[in-house]
C-alpha cells in the first residue's frame, strides 16, 4: 500500500518531464549528438574503414592552407553578398513600390511563387536556362546580342554569379513579403504627418520606412547570411561544385571531402568553421527573434 | 501647379504598375517553360522555339513515365508523401506536448529546457550529416524508410517548439487551471483543451514542415541510397544539372511532377503561409 503511494508520487512529480521525452529524444538523440560527434571528428585522421587517429588542429591547418578551401570561403562571401543584393536590397524596393499599388495581391502572389518550388526544382530549371542551347543563349541569340551568349556555368566567377541569381528567384518572395508585413506595421499617421511637414518619397523611405523597418530588416539580413552560408542543394544539382572545384562553397566542400573523398577529419572541420560563422548570426537571431517573443 | 504634381503622380503610379506587371509576368516565364517543355518530345523541344506550344500535350505523360523509369520519381512520391506527412505529423506532437510542458506545467528551468531543444535550429545542417550517416549505417537505418522518418521527425521539432511555446505564453491560463480544478488529469487537459486551443498554429507547423520535408534534397543525398527510400527531390537531381541524365522535357516534366503537391498545398492554404509570416516574425 505504502509502494503505490510512493510511486503515485513519484509518477505524479515525474509526469510533466514525460512530455518532454519524445522531443527531447529527437533532437539530442539525432542532431546534438552529431553536433558533438562532427566536432570530435575534426579534429581526427578518418577514413571510416580504418579506427579514428587523433590529429589536433591538423585538419584546420590544412584547410586553411588549402587553395581551393580559400576559394570555397571566398565563393561562399560572394554568395553572402550577392544574397544581400538581390533577395534582399531587391525585396525592400519591390515591397516599398508594391506597398500603394492596386493590384498588389495578385503581384505579390506571382512574385512569391517561385518560393514554394524546391530549390533542386529551381536547379532542374535554370540549369535549363543557362546550358548551352538552353532558355537564355536562346533568347540573346534571338535578340541579336549572340556576342553575350556564352557557356555560363563553366567559368568562374560567371558560374557562381549566374547560380546566385538562380537563388534569388526563390529567395525574393519572402524577403519582399516580409518586409511588406513590416510596412503594414508603421503607423499611417506617422507617414500622414510627415507628408503635411513636406517630406518627399525619398525622404520619407530613408528617414522615416528605414528606420522603422529595423527589427524586419535585421531578422531578413540575418536569415539570408545564414541561408547563404548553407548554400548546398543548388550548386550540387547544377555542377556539383564544378568544373575543377571552381564555383565550390563551404557547404559543397564539406560534402565532397566527406562522401566523395571520405576525409572525414577534414570534412569535420569545414563544418566547424562554417557553424563557427553561422553560429554567430544564429544566436544574434536567436536574441532578436526571443527578444520580442518573450512573455 | 499643384495639379501638374498629382498629374505627374497619377501618371507615375500608372508607370509603376506597367513596369512591375512586366516584371511579374517576367518573374514566372520560367514556370510557363516548363509546362510547356516538359509537354514536347525531345527532338521537338531542340527544334521548336522555346515559347513555341507543344503538339500535344499529353506528351507530357509519356515525359513522366520515361524520367520516372530513368531516375525512380514515381517511388520518390510515394516515399516523400509518406516522409513529409508522418514526419511532420510527429514532430508537431512532439513539440506541442513538450511545449505544453514547458509553457503550462510545474517543471524545473523551463526555459534551459526549451533551449536545449530549440538548439537544434541553430547548426548549419553539414554538423548533422557524418555522424548521422556512420550511425544509420551501425544500427541498420541507413537506406531505409523508418531512419528517414526518424530523421525528418527530429529536424522539424525545434522550430515547432518555438511556434508551439510562443503561442501557449500566449494562451489563457486560467482555462487550463480551470480544468485541472475540474479535476482533469494533465493528459486529458492536453488532449481536450490545449491542442485544440492550438489548431491553428498547428495547422500553420503542419503545411511549413511538410513542404520542408517535401523539398528536402540534402539528407536524402546522404542516407539513402535505393529508389524505394530516396526522396522525391533527391531523385529528381538525378536527371538535371551538369552530371544529369534525362534529356530536357525529362527535367521539365520531373521537376513539374516534383511541385505538384506544394502547389496545390500554397493555394489552399495561401492564408496560413501568410500568417505564417507574422508568427515566423516572433509575434509581431
Amino acid at each position: 500500500m505504502k509502494y503505490r503511494t510512493l510511486a503515485r508520487t513519484l509518477f505524479r512529480n515525474a509526469e510533466p518531464y514525460l512530455y518532454l521525452l519524445p522531443a527531447l529524444l529527437l533532437v539530442g538523440g539525432l542532431l546534438l549528438y552529431s553536433v558533438a560527434h562532427t566536432l570530435a571528428i575534426s579534429f581526427t585522421d578518418w577514413d571510416l574503414i580504418t579506427p579514428p587517429r587523433f590529429v589536433g588542429l591538423k585538419n584546420y591547418v590544412d584547410a586553411i592552407r588549402d587553395p581551393t578551401f580559400t576559394r570555397s570561403f571566398s565563393n561562399t562571401l560572394v554568395w553572402t553578398g550577392g544574397s544581400l543584393l538581390l533577395p534582399v536590397g531587391g525585396g525592400l524596393l519591390l515591397a516599398v513600390v508594391l506597398e500603394r499599388i492596386p493590384g498588389q495581391r495578385v503581384l505579390k502572389t506571382l512574385i512569391y511563387l517561385p518560393a514554394i518550388l524546391s530549390t533542386t526544382v529551381v536547379a532542374a530549371i535554370w540549369s535549363y536556362v543557362y546550358t548551352n542551347n538552353g532558355v537564355l543563349n536562346e533568347t540573346l541569340r534571338w535578340a541579336g546580342l549572340d556576342a553575350l551568349a556564352r557557356p555560363w556555368m563553366v567559368f568562374a566567377p560567371t558560374n557562381t554569379l549566374a547560380m546566385i541569381v538562380a537563388a534569388s528567384w526563390r529567395s525574393l518572395g519572402p524577403s519582399m513579403a516580409l518586409f511588406l508585413v513590416g510596412l503594414q506595421t508603421i503607423p499611417p499617421e506617422l507617414i500622414e504627418a510627415a507628408k503635411i511637414d513636406g517630406a518627399g518619397e525619398r525622404i520619407l523611405f530613408w528617414r522615416i520606412k528605414l528606420p522603422l523597418l529595423r527589427p524586419i530588416t535585421a531578422i531578413v539580413v540575418i536569415m539570408s547570411v545564414i541561408g547563404s552560408f548553407m548554400t548546398f542543394d543548388l550548386v550540387w544539382v547544377m555542377t556539383q561544385g564544378g568544373p575543377g572545384r571552381s564555383s565550390e562553397t563551404l557547404a559543397v566542400t564539406m560534402y565532397r571531402q566527406a562522401f566523395i573523398m571520405w576525409r572525414m577529419g577534414y570534412a569535420g572541420a569545414v563544418a566547424v568553421i562554417l557553424s563557427a560563422i553561422v553560429l554567430v548570426f544564429s544566436i544574434w537571431y536567436l536574441r532578436a527573434t526571443l527578444k520580442r517573443s518573450a512573455p | 501647379m499643384p495639379r501638374l504634381t498629382v498629374q505627374k503622380r497619377f501618371l507615375g503610379r500608372y508607370l509603376a504598375l506597367g513596369l512591375l506587371c512586366l516584371f511579374a509576368f517576367l518573374w514566372v516565364t520560367p514556370l510557363a517553360i516548363v509546362v510547356l517543355s516538359g509537354m514536347k518530345t525531345p527532338i521537338e523541344q531542340s527544334q521548336s522555339g522555346i515559347l513555341a506550344l507543344p503538339q500535344n500535350a499529353a506528351t507530357l505523360f509519356d515525359n513522366i513515365a520515361s524520367a520516372s523509369e530513368l531516375s525512380g520519381i514515381g517511388k520518390g512520391i510515394l516515399s516523400s508523401l509518406i516522409y513529409a506527412f508522418v514526419g511532420s505529423m510527429a514532430a508537431v506532437i512532439a513539440a506541442s506536448s513538450a511545449a505544453y510542458s514547458i509553457a503550462m506545467l510545474k517543471i524545473r528551468f523551463p526555459f534551459f529546457w526549451f533551449l536545449i531543444i530549440y538548439s537544434g535550429t541553430v547548426f548549419p545542417f553539414q554538423m548533422y550529416l557524418m555522424p548521422l550517416f556512420g550511425l544509420y549505417q551501425t544500427v541498420g537505418l541507413y537506406d531505409t524508410r523508418a531512419g528517414m522518418l526518424l530523421f525528418y521527425s527530429a529536424i522539424a521539432v525545434p522550430f515547432c517548439i518555438f511556434v508551439f511555446r510562443n503561442y501557449f505564453v500566449g494562451l489563457q491560463r486560467e482555462v487550463i487551471e480551470a480544468a485541472s480544478l475540474d479535476g482533469a488529469s494533465s493528459f486529458q487537459t492536453y488532449l481536450r483543451i490545449v491542442l485544440p486551443m492550438a489548431k491553428p498554429a498547428a495547422l500553420f507547423l503542419f503545411v511549413t514542415q511538410f513542404s520542408w520535408i517535401w523539398n528536402d534534397f540534402l539528407f536524402g543525398q546522404v542516407l539513402a541510397k535505393s529508389d524505394d527510400v530516396r526522396p522525391i527531390m533527391t531523385s529528381l537531381a538525378t536527371l538535371s544539372g551538369t552530371y544529369g541524365k534525362g534529356s530536357i522535357p525529362q527535367q521539365m516534366a520531373g521537376a513539374l511532377t516534383a511541385s505538384i503537391p506544394t502547389l496545390i498545398l500554397f493555394f489552399a492554404l495561401q492564408k496560413h503561409f501568410m500568417q505564417g509570416f507574422v508568427v515566423n516574425t516572433a509575434g509581431e
